[in-house]
């Protein structure tokens, strides 16, 4: 008698129990879209169009091509001025001073230990002369606007003051400027103020800051050149005299102040070119665009004989200068030194 | 016969007791048992909200694709609401992070809300959107991508070529040309995605857009950047609104998210997380390791600013 008074109320505790949850489950169950649908009849994939290959691949500028000098003279010698802090390293020269030599003619880096740079230049055919970041002597720049008034030819490669990083232990910024700006404004020319860029993919090498450029004109420094490519693009600002010979292209603007412009990136003032980018000559890439062919044209811009206007001499038919004699001079004084 | 009748009453009382008792624990137990069964069907319409507050890195976008996975699977939600703050992310998940969200707007009406800032990656995710509003402080665009390359694994490339011995001449070599080439291949599908859901809308063209500025929230509704300003609320009826299933105000806010207390049964150790992938999938995230062996050389990011995740000497270079 005692077990039923547990065990009768306990049998219903656990049968009403059951009973409720059991309908609760049997509820659940049966109710309406309970079990979902299989997991495939949510799959759908998708492919946006923008996505597809022919939407994103960027065409690549093939870096072919050879540097070819094609000239009538030979044991030429260029100077390459290193005594001003230039920024650049024989190494980045290499394909350049190969092309030199296949030529015939000789690439050099600064002048003889002891020497003086305004006193040498009489030896040299031809000076490059690429970002120098230390100023220039009065007696230099001097030596310098003589030499070319006498025939002897100055190619200046420039780059628009820019922020550096350097590294080592911690990392730091600088402000590299070019420092021969007094050279330059002798010749009628300065580094333009800032850096330049273009957002069509079709202006670049595949990055904003890297521009294409393009003949003004057909010159001997646009032989063969279609396209150049600047990577570190400034522009050239003139008061005028000077011949433009390759500008940016179309949609090209300054990266500070995003003026829209027609920005000279090659001029060419008589025995003087100045281009504002040292890149292109750079083993990184002087294979990009037409660019082996642009610096082919100025390496021969360098070494003939030609002169560029009456002013400082005729040419002759057989490529050497006469009345003034010029380069007839630098040549014999290259002569002298060999 | 007293015995007798009380010996009844004990006994009604024993079952009164009982019954009472069976039916408190199962009223207790009858909404368990009821939720433990999956339902997808709920009588009133609903709209869920989805945040994404963060970075657009794997873990967060893996969340969100789960929400999103989880509001276009649940036949009551008939909109999404996309409470974003976000400054973007690694490139690779920023795309799932826009997938997602694609899929689920060729599903449901997909209203986007800025919180605080929908940049990069941020933005990636929420161009498919049918609409996107702001704050006049929400901070929208910086359209474009980065690439972290230390630059002693650039610079000092030719040192490990040395090193090691490598099968072709590509073969763990960074570039600059390389990397760019890469960069603009990710550039163009982020712009394109970008022109392909906002270009209507978008008074600027595809190279202002690729310029990557940002825009505030009067600004962005200027440009097409966003359609129009309000709060979260806004946001919530102009997604009810956008759905053909919902009828007037009745609908209710639903907010997914991954706050809730997971009570999966994977047993995990104390560093790794659970993720949920798709299809119920969960996914055991390891933090990555900092003794790893192998590292991708290069990361690239849609993000505004720049990553501060790397604790090693990296940079991001100019060119």
């Amino acid at each position: 008698m005692t077990e039923g008074r547990v065990v009768k109320p306990l049998a219903v505790f656990v049968v009403v129990l059951v009973a409720i949850l059991g309908a609760t489950f049997l509820l659940a169950v049966l109710a309406p879209g309970g079990s979902g649908p299989p997991d495939g009849q949510s799959i759908d994939g998708q492919s946006p169009p923008q996505y597809q290959p022919d939407a994103v691949d960027a065409p690549v500028d093939p870096e072919a091509g050879e540097i070819e000098i094609d000239t009538d003279t030979n044991d030429r010698r260029i100077l390459v001025d290193t005594d001003h802090e230039n920024q650049v390293a024989e190494r980045d020269l290499e394909p350049v001073t190969e092309a030199v030599f296949e030529a015939d003619h000789t690439l050099e880096y600064g002048v003889s230990d002891g020497d003086e740079f305004g006193d040498e230049l009489d030896r040299y055919d031809g000076v490059l002369i690429i970002q120098p970041l230390q100023s220039y002597t009065t007696a230099e720049r001097i030596a310098l606007r003589e030499y070319t008034d006498d025939g002897g030819r100055v190619v200046i490669l420039a780059e628009p003051t820019q922020t550096r990083l350097s590294t080592g232990f911690g990392q730091s910024t600088a402000t590299v400027s070019f420092g021969a700006t007094d050279v330059l404004e002798q010749y009628d020319v300065r580094v333009g103020a800032e850096r330049l860029y273009n957002m069509d993919d079709e202006a670049t090498d595949n990055n904003f800051k890297s521009i294409y450029a393009s003949p003004t004109e057909e010159s001997d420094l646009s032989d063969g050149v279609e396209t150049v490519n600047f990577d570190t693009a400034g522009y050239v600002a003139t008061d005028g005299g000077v011949d433009t010979k390759f500008t940016a292209v179309e949609g090209t603007r300054t990266l500070e102040t995003r003026r829209l412009g027609t920005y000279p990136t090659v001029v060419r003032n008589d025995n003087v070119v100045f281009v504002a980018d040292t890149t292109f000559i750079r083993e990184s890439d002087v294979y990009d665009a037409d660019n082996e062919v642009f610096v082919g044209n100025l390496i021969e811009f360098l070494v003939t004989d030609e002169p560029s206007s009456p002013a400082n001499g005729t040419a002759t038919e057989n490529g050497t200068a006469t009345e003034n004699g010029t380069a007839a001079r630098v040549r014999e004084g290259a002569a002298l030194r060999r | 016969m007293v015995k007798r009748e009380q010996l009844f009453s004990a006994m009604t009382a024993s079952y009164v007791v009982a019954l009472a008792l069976a039916l408190v624990v199962g009223a207790v137990f009858a909404p368990v048992v009821w939720s433990g069964v999956p339902s997808a069907d709920d009588d009133e319409d609903s709209v869920a909200v989805i945040t994404l507050r963060g970075g657009t890195t794997d873990a967060n976008v893996n969340d969100v694709k789960q929400d999103l996975r989880d509001a276009r699977t649940d036949d009551s939600i008939r909109a999404v609401v996309l409470r974003v703050d976000s400054p973007g992310g690694p490139v690779d998940s920023s795309e799932e992070f826009y997938l997602a969200v694609n899929r689920t707007a060729a599903e449901l009406p997909v209203v986007a809300y800025v919180e605080g800032t929908a940049a990069s990656g941020g933005y990636y995710g929420i161009a498919p959107a049918d609409e996107i509003v702001v704050k006049p402080s929400s901070n929208v665009g910086s359209i474009g991508v980065i690439v972290q390359a230390p630059l002693s694994r650039i610079e000092q490339v030719e040192r490990q070529g040395e090193t090691f011995v490598r099968s072709g001449p590509d073969k763990a070599q960074i570039d600059k040309d390389s990397l760019r080439n890469d960069l603009e291949v990710l550039q163009r599908s982020f712009v394109g995605t970008v022109m392909q859901h906002r270009g209507e809308q978008l008074t600027l063209s595809r190279e202002e857009v690729a310029n990557g500025d940002t825009y505030l929230g009067s600004r962005a509704i200027a440009n097409g950047f966003a359609d129009r300003i309000g709060d979260s609320e806004l946001a919530i009826e102009r997604a009810a609104a956008l759905s053909t299933d919902i009828d007037g105000d009745r609908y209710d806010v639903t907010y997914l998210g991954s706050d809730e207390p997971d009570l999966g049964l994977v047993a995990v150790s104390d560093d790794a997380e659970t993720v949920q992938g798709e299809n119920g999938v969960t996914y055991v995230v390891y933090p990555d390791d900092e003794t790893q062996s192998f590292r991708e050389p290069v990361e690239y990011y849609a993000v505004w600013g720049i990553p501060t995740n790397e604790t090693d000497a990296t940079v991001i270079r100019d060119d």
